[in-house]
């Protein structure tokens, strides 16, 4: 093994220049696969980035008018989405992981001993911890025994708390006031633009009035993987409210339901496209290299006759030869296209480090090692493909060869 | 005196338009540990002989048996193989490969051999030594006198310890001084033993051989050019 990377340096050194006039083809073809797909990935990174800090399982519900009508009932009629329905949701479809509800009120303001916050507040369930991807830095968030004995507990965001107690971890323990009332800090989050407070969402009821209606309903949902199941799981949660609101089952418009799963789902199948489009306009580019690559094996095994008859002559079998040629054209290609990730690599990081081209959409446009792994292996073949037929034709070199004077 | 190389009715003709009978049912003797020169005019088939000897082309019929072994329809590795073993080929053109050194082309048959590299420059090393060459051993054909290449070339063919060495017109591209040295090269390697063929077409180099062998319009003749009636090893010519 180590022998053949001696013949391959030692004939490379022979023909430096057109090597390396060659190999910049090929160091350019991969440095620009390298630039595409960390861009495709920097634009994936930015789609799920923007999802993630909103969920990526859950369905929205709101209430809204019917369309058509049913059961005696006209069309027009306002679909008010209730409390018991958060049961029925969960019992009727097994794929809903959990529902709940929440209320938003976004005028309230937070106020503390001498400042105040223009924040307002979420009331939630300990659920929403997760599917609004709460990341608290202090204390505890909303928990079920909150919700039973509808506690005035409230969770700040790392700024409301910093804004009313001067830092964020003074404020656990204190209390504010809000709506009127004093409620205990329990926790604080951190998030990058959020700033909301949060409360039990019994509590906000019981102040806010006694009926059982929301605003809205959260449907989280566990086991769905593609767009065709998630329209399912939408259709059936619309099912289950026509049937306790007595709307008809196919009337798209008497709930709003606002399915981010399938979106996700969506986003996620473009971002493969893109990286797919990527490998083939980049594996095109790379395959002018391998042209070139293949070109000059062809020149090289034309100067060479002589000495493969030379060779042949005193004892090599042809599949030596074979061996030589194309691991020579493989380590061509290989040689130039690591220098071709390498400076695409150094390239990345050096615009990531920059962090300017967050704002255009591209978030961490880096790639990774399996990325690496891959390369190689599209390399090593690109190189095999451009040896293959120069290495046919030198084999063919008959022995005879050595005899015939230059 | 026992045979290396038995030529029996061995014919040979390129096919084309007009096929071209370029050997006519030759036969030959070479004992063990003779030095003997194969002489003929350009296109007398000496060539072609010295393919066939060599293992380097086929020919139609007849027989040919070198070292005990039939050498007949072989596969490209086997033949290969025997190349390697059997024969040290010495060129007229020498046929080092410019970029390597010396000692590097010496080992080149041990390469094919599969033999590492250490033992491979230690074998290298004893040849050229042999030779009068250890002081040249890192430097490339190029940076070598004429003389000096083709005693890395008689290296090469000495390495791999084979049964018969083949030169062909081993002084062709050197001058008369250089000329008699590589002969009087040869003549110490029939001494120790090697059987030694040389394909000339300069008199004076198979005036050096013990016995000279004319070939011409593809058929083995005497020296007066009247076609030999049998190929007699036993005889001086």
């Amino acid at each position: 093994m180590f022998d053949l990377f001696r013949e391959i340096g030692q004939t490379i050194r022979c023909n430096r220049l057109r090597t390396f006039l060659t190999g910049i083809s090929v160091a350019w073809g991969v440095f620009m696969l390298i630039l595409l797909l960390g861009a495709a990935r920097g634009t994936v990174n930015s789609f799920e980035d923007s999802s993630n800090s909103m969920a990526s399982n859950k369905m929205q519900i709101w209430g809204d008018y019917t369309t058509m009508p049913y059961n005696g009932y006209k069309q027009g009629r306002m679909i008010e989405l209730r409390s018991a329905d958060i049961g029925r949701l969960e019992h009727e479809n097994s794929r809903v992981s959990s529902a709940m509800a929440y209320a938003r009120v976004d005028t309230a303001k937070v106020f503390g001993l001498t400042e105040y916050a223009d924040c307002g507040y979420i009331a939630v369930y300990p659920q929403s911890q997760q599917s609004e991807r709460v990341e608290l830095s202090h204390g505890r968030f909303i928990n079920n025994r909150d919700i039973d004995e509808h506690r005035r507990v409230i969770v700040l965001s790392e700024r409301t708390a910093g804004t009313l107690f001067g830092t964020d971890s003074a404020a656990i323990g204190e209390t504010v006031r809000c709506m009127g009332l004093g409620w205990r800090v329990v926790g604080v989050y951190s998030h990058r633009w959020r700033s909301s407070a949060y409360v039990p969402y019994t509590t906000h009821k019981a102040l806010t009035g006694s009926d059982d209606r929301v605003s809205s309903l959260e449907v989280r949902v566990e086991g769905v993987d593609t767009e065709g199941a998630a329209m399912e799981v939408e259709e059936d949660v619309r099912a289950t409210l026509a049937r306790s609101h007595g709307f008809h089952p196919d009337d798209q418009g008497a709930v709003w339901v606002w399915n981010s799963l399938r979106q996700n789902i969506a986003s996620a199948q473009i971002g493969n496209y893109l990286v797919i489009v990527v490998w083939v306009i980049g594996l095109l580019t790379l395959l002018t290299g391998i042209v070139g690559v293949s070109n000059i094996m062809f020149v090289s095994v034309r100067e060479r006759t002589h000495e493969i008859g030379i060779r042949r002559a005193i004892g090599a079998r042809p599949r030596s030869i074979l061996t030589q040629v194309l691991s020579e054209s493989v380590a061509i290609t290989a040689l130039f296209g690591y220098m071709g990730v390498f400076f695409g690599m150094l390239i990345l990081q050096i615009v990531d480090g920059l962090g300017v081209l967050e704002d255009y959409g591209f978030v961490n446009a880096t790639v990774d090692i399996s990325l690496a792994v891959q390369v190689t292996v599209a390399l090593v073949v690109a190189g095999m493909l451009a040896g293959l037929f120069p290495a046919l034709k030198a084999i063919k070199v008959k022995p005879v060869e050595a005899l015939r004077d230059e | 005196m026992e045979d290396i190389i038995t030529l029996d009715k061995v014919n040979k003709t390129y096919p084309g338009a007009v096929p071209l009978h370029v050997l006519h049912d030759i036969n030959l003797r070479i004992g063990r540990g003779e030095l003997v020169s194969i002489m003929g005019a350009s296109g007398s088939g000496k060539s072609t002989l010295l393919n066939i000897l060599g293992i380097l082309d086929s020919y139609d019929s007849g027989s040919y048996v070198l070292d005990g072994l039939p050498i007949r329809d072989l596969s490209e590795n086997r033949a290969a193989d025997l190349r390697n073993r059997l024969i040290g080929f010495v060129f007229q053109s020498f046929n080092l490969i410019g970029y390597k050194s010396a000692m590097e082309n010496v080992a080149l048959p041990l390469y094919y051999q599969g033999i590492g590299r250490k033992r491979r420059n230690a074998l290298a090393m004893e040849q050229l030594e042999r030779l009068g060459l250890a002081d040249r051993s890192h430097h490339l054909p190029g940076e070598l006198s004429g003389g000096q290449k083709q005693r890395v070339a008689i290296a090469r063919a000495l390495v791999t310890n084979p049964s018969i060495i083949l030169a062909d017109e081993p002084t062709g591209a050197l001058d008369s001084h250089t000329s008699r040295e590589v002969m009087e090269i040869f003549r110490e390697l029939n001494a120790e033993g090697m059987t030694v063929i040389i394909v000339t077409h300069d008199p004076g180099v198979g005036a050096a051989t013990n016995r000279i062998i004319h070939i011409a319009d593809g058929r083995i003749v005497d020296a007066d050019g009247s076609p030999a009636a049998t190929e007699n090893p036993d005889t001086d010519v």
